[in-house]
C-alpha cells in the first residue's frame, strides 16, 4: 500500500493521503504488501493444501496459492472484488472475514488487511475506503480476525497477516496472545513511509 | 461455485451446515441456487458462480 500517492498530499507525518491513492478503482489491486504477503504464502503452501485468503481483492494471493498447489479459496465483502478474484480463475465467496466456514477447514489463512490509520473526518464511504483505511489505530479489521480465525485453523494451520510498522505489529501481536495465537515475524520489507510486515500465527 | 465447496462453508450466523438448491449448473459448477441453513432456515444466494454469505443485515450496506 505504499508509494503509490508519492508526496503529494502527505501528511504531517509524512504519509500519502488516502485521496491520493483513490483513483478510480473499486477493488484494492496487487500492490507491495501483496507481493510481499504471496511470497510469504508460497514459501509455506504445500500440494493439497486448504487454504484462505481474506480480503482476496482482485484474487492475487490466492492465485499464488493455487498456483503452489494449494485448494484455495477466496472470500471478501465486496462484489466488484469477487468478481474480478473469479475471472482470475479463484474459488470466492462473498463474505465477511472467516464468518462462512466450518472450525478447523484450512491448513493456511492469509489476510491483507485494510491496514492505514485514518482519522474518521478523513475516511470516504465506498469499497476503496473500505480496503484501504484501518480506522483510527489501523486495526479496525485485524482485531475482528485475530478474534475468530483461530476457530477455522486446522489443529497444525496457520495464519500470515500482513501488517505496517503503522499498525503497531507488537501490539497486534499482543492482541493475538490474548486471543490464543502465538505469532512471530516471518517476513518484512522497508518501504519509504512504513515497514511491512508479515506476521505468523498459530494456535496456542 | 464448485459442489466441494459445501464441505467447508457454513451459516455465517450459528456455523450450521447449508443445505444446496441449485437453480442452474454447468459441468464445472453451481451458476445460481440458494445456500439455506440447516439450522435457522436463513437463505443464502448464489448468483454468477458466487455465493453470497453475507449475513443480511450486511448485504444492504453496501457502499457506492
Amino acid at each position: 500500500m505504499t508509494g503509490e500517492g508519492g508526496n503529494d498530499g502527505a501528511d504531517d507525518a509524512g504519509r500519502p493521503s488516502l485521496a491520493d491513492q483513490r483513483g478510480v478503482e473499486s477493488v484494492y489491486q496487487p500492490a507491495e504488501d501483496s507481493a510481499l504477503l504471496a511470497r510469504a504464502v508460497r514459501e509455506r503452501v504445500g500440494d493439497g493444501d486448504q487454504t484462505l485468503d481474506v480480503g482476496t481483492g482482485s484474487g492475487f494471493v490466492a492465485a499464488a496459492m493455487a498456483e503452489a498447489g494449494a485448494d484455495a479459496v477466496g472470500v471478501d465483502v465486496n462484489p466488484l472484488a469477487c468478481q474480478q478474484a473469479r475471472e482470475r480463475g479463484v474459488t470466492v465467496v462473498r463474505g465477511n472475514l472467516v464468518d462462512p466456514f466450518h472450525e478447523e477447514s484450512f491448513d493456511l489463512v492469509a489476510f491483507n488487511p485494510p491496514y492505514l490509520p485514518t482519522p474518521s473526518e478523513r475516511e470516504w464511504d465506498d469499497w476503496m475506503e473500505q480496503a484501504l483505511s484501518g480506522g483510527e489505530d489501523g486495526r479496525r479489521l485485524v482485531d475482528p480476525f485475530l478474534e475468530s480465525v483461530g476457530r477455522v485453523l486446522a489443529p497444525d494451520g496457520e495464519a500470515l497477516l500482513l501488517v505496517s510498522s503503522l499498525t503497531d505489529p507488537d501490539a497486534v501481536r499482543e492482541y493475538a496472545r490474548q486471543h490464543g495465537l502465538a505469532g512471530e515475524r516471518v517476513a518484512s520489507e522497508k518501504h519509504p513511509y512504513e515497514q511491512l510486515v508479515v506476521l505468523r500465527f498459530v494456535r496456542v | 461455485m464448485k459442489e466441494d465447496l459445501m464441505d467447508i462453508i457454513c451459516c455465517p450466523l450459528d456455523k450450521h451446515d447449508l443445505d444446496l438448491e441449485v437453480e442452474d449448473r454447468d459441468d464445472e459448477e453451481i451458476l445460481s441456487g440458494q445456500l439455506v441453513c440447516t439450522e435457522c432456515g436463513e437463505v443464502f444466494p448464489i448468483e454468477d458462480g458466487i455465493p453470497n454469505l453475507l449475513p443480511p443485515d450486511m448485504r444492504d450496506e453496501a457502499p457506492a
